[in-house]
């Protein structure tokens, strides 16, 4: 029975690749699949309700960003007949503290600033910034190395794409093991209960 | 909280040359004169620029000369943000190898807020960390120049004049943007320093003499007059029909914010320099007293004077509204505040008919007919524990209650009108002591410390009438 039960939780809970470090405080729903060397910290929440959610390799989730691949509006969970929309994050994705992202696909290297929204609609390609406190839920793809700032949502096309946070990602993983618990990777899950 | 959340709520009258209403906490009280002053009857002087970012000072020549503006500090093109400065890492060839590359620090601006960076618009990196940014020559320097220089003549012609006639007595004011009638144009189209800086008390004879020869020396400055053009460059084809590339087009902000270039296109946005700010210091009219004097270290937010006037005026404010009826009395709960350390008599009194201040009141009104006493300013009293509470003996009619420096009490609002916001006023009269006031000529033999009565007229808006 018990076994059973650790069965179901497994196949439920989330595939983690070795490298990533995921705390144990971070609240992961439903069916997601995390990349090697991603970050994701306390309080961070990831919500699959509505689908799969597949986040890439090297991406920096901060505390209280909200990943959520939920229903439209008009669509009831319950509502049958429809297909579960896969939501895909690609690599080198920063997502910082208090955002909320639905879009359905994002691309590399995009910036998701503090308390941005961006709604299910909208395609993020790569090199995107969506500034602090900006709300896109247009239904539009956005173009690449295209920077949304300010109160008025302004919008302009940057020649340079952000660069990868990979020294505050090697910090992190190292830092962040000797405070917080990690959710086991798929590695450790594969052997559990070995010493 | 009504002097924090919202000023406008209660108004005092300053009647200087103008009459203006204004929140208690915008006023200065002039404590020579016993009388409020607005920002409006006061005069601006410039005490020193300096930048707002880096926080260096500037003499005011040096200020004119650089524009007003920080020679190390940019603005970003694009959202006025505050640029910094970003170091990288750039392979360079080595100057006797040139197969071999070593790292070479570049430096280039970049702004923290919409991510512009000097890369955008190709502007080359710099090797050194500060300045070395090369600037866009204006096309149409030359000519500003020369227009200048004509109306500075011009100035200098009108200056002569006005000395000849014994005119100027006045000191330079800085005119205010938003002040309505404080400006006094004195320093017409930037005219050198040193005529301008002379106190009225110079002798005009021996200056004007000396400008008069400056002015033969001078030649006359011809410039052409502005031709008009019959036709104008013809807007691109495909204007109304191509379509627009909003991140390429520049907002209209940005355009203004380089008026010597107005950039149409995004490529074209260079950094601007930042504006320097003032510390200014303000000056009763009548007395010329300092009210306000900042400390002239732009590090420092501290002031050397400060006469506002919250610091000696009672505070009246709102405390609670209850449903307002037309033709109905009802009772609105103030409190009033001494802000200073001794204790105050205040005597409310309704605006007598006819009363040229009273405009503005939609409603008739009832203040307590006795005198309000309150307790003086003690700073340490909430820490007191051991405080004999004070004894005074209230009417509780009238004081709803008592605390500290500051009493609660009623008064009765009968609105007039149905068709406005209430609006109440009355005159508030309190003795105040002047105890660090300058001593007074000796011939009125009074004490220093004398106690004045000032009046001031209060109007207080207590908003719509209930549904």
């Amino acid at each position: 029975m018990a076994d059973t039960n650790a069965k179901q939780m497994a196949q439920k809970s989330a595939k983690i690749a070795a490298g990533a470090v995921v705390c144990v405080e971070s609240e992961i729903k439903g069916d997601v699949t995390i990349g090697p060397r991603t970050v994701v910290h306390p309080k961070a929440r990831i919500i699959a309700e509505a689908g799969p959610i597949i986040i890439g390799e090297g991406n920096l989730i901060e505390e209280q960003a909200l990943i959520i691949n939920c229903y439209p509006e008009n669509i009831m969970p319950d509502t049958e007949g429809v297909e579960p929309k896969t939501m895909t994050i690609g690599t080198n994705n920063v997502f910082e503290v208090g955002c909320v992202s639905q879009a359905l696909k994002i691309g590399d290297n995009n910036v998701i600033e503090s308390k941005a929204e961006v709604g299910r609609n909208v395609i993020l390609t790569s090199g995107c910034i969506i500034g602090a406190c900006c709300q896109v839920n247009t239904c539009e793809l956005i173009p690449e190395n295209t920077v949304i700032y300010g109160s008025g949502c302004m919008r302009r096309v940057q020649t340079e794409r952000p660069q990868p946070q990979t020294l505050q990602l090697d910090f992190l993983m190292k830092i962040l093991p000797n405070y917080h618990h990690l959710k086991k990777t798929v590695k450790g899950n594969a052997t559990p209960g070995k010493i | 909280m009504a002097s924090l959340l919202q000023p406008e709520r209660v108004n005092y009258l300053v009647t200087g040359e103008k009459k203006i209403r204004s929140p208690l906490s915008s006023l200065y009280f002039c404590r020579y004169c016993s009388e409020l002053r607005s920002l409006e009857c006061v005069s601006h002087e410039v005490d020193s620029h300096y930048c707002p970012s880096c926080l260096e000072n500037m003499p005011s020549a040096e200020a004119k000369l650089k524009k007003n503006r920080c020679a190390n500090c940019f603005d970003c093109p694009c959202c006025m943000h505050t640029l910094s400065t970003r170091a990288t890492n750039i392979p360079a060839p080595l100057p006797d190898d040139p197969a071999k590359t070593t790292m070479k620090k570049a430096y280039y601006l970049a702004c923290g807020f919409c991510r512009w960076t000097s890369r955008d618009v190709g502007m080359a990196d710099k090797s050194v960390a500060s300045g070395g940014w090369q600037e866009p020559e204006n096309p149409h320097a030359q000519r500003i120049y020369k227009l200048i220089e004509y109306y500075q003549q011009l100035a200098q012609r009108e200056k002569l004049e006005r000395d000849r006639k014994k005119f100027a007595r006045r000191r330079p004011y800085m005119p205010l943007a938003f002040s309505q009638h404080t400006i006094h144009v004195v320093e017409k189209y930037g005219l050198g320093t040193r005529l301008q800086r002379q106190r009225s008390g110079a002798p005009i004879t021996s200056l004007a003499g000396l400008s008069l020869k400056e002015g033969e020396d001078q030649k006359e400055i011809k410039i052409e007059p502005a031709q008009a053009l019959d036709e104008v460059e013809p807007l691109p084809e495909d204007c109304y029909t191509g379509p627009v590339n909003l991140p390429e087009v520049t907002t209209l902000r940005q355009r203004l914010l380089q008026p010597d270039f107005q950039p149409a296109g995004a490529s074209h946005m260079y950094p601007k320099h930042k504006h320097l700010l003032i510390k200014r210091s303000l000056r009763c009219r009548k007395c010329e007293h300092n009210l306000s004097k900042p400390e002239f270290n732009p590090t420092s937010i501290k002031f050397k004077i400060q006469l506002v006037a919250v610091n000696y005026i009672p505070d009246v404010r709102i405390m609670s509204i209850p449903n307002l009826r037309c033709m109905k009395e009802s009772q609105v709960l103030l409190t009033l505040t001494n802000p200073v350390e001794n204790v105050t008599h205040v005597t409310l009194l309704n605006c007598e008919d006819g009363d040229a201040d009273d405009i503005n009141s939609t409603a008739k009104v009832v203040v307590p007919s006795k005198e309000l006493v309150l307790a003086g300013k003690d700073a340490a009293a909430e820490y007191d524990e051991l405080a004999e509470p004070q004894d005074f003996q209230d009417d509780p009619d009238i004081v709803a209650f008592r605390k500290s420096n500051k009493i609660g009490f009623f008064i009765k609002v009968t609105p007039q009108r149905d068709d406005r916001d209430v609006t109440v006023s009355f005159k508030i009269r309190h003795d105040f002591r002047n105890l660090s006031a300058p001593i007074r000529p000796s011939e009125e033999g009074e004490p220093p410390s004398e106690a004045v009565w000032l009046t001031h007229h209060v109007e207080l808006s207590l908003g719509p009438l209930a549904p």
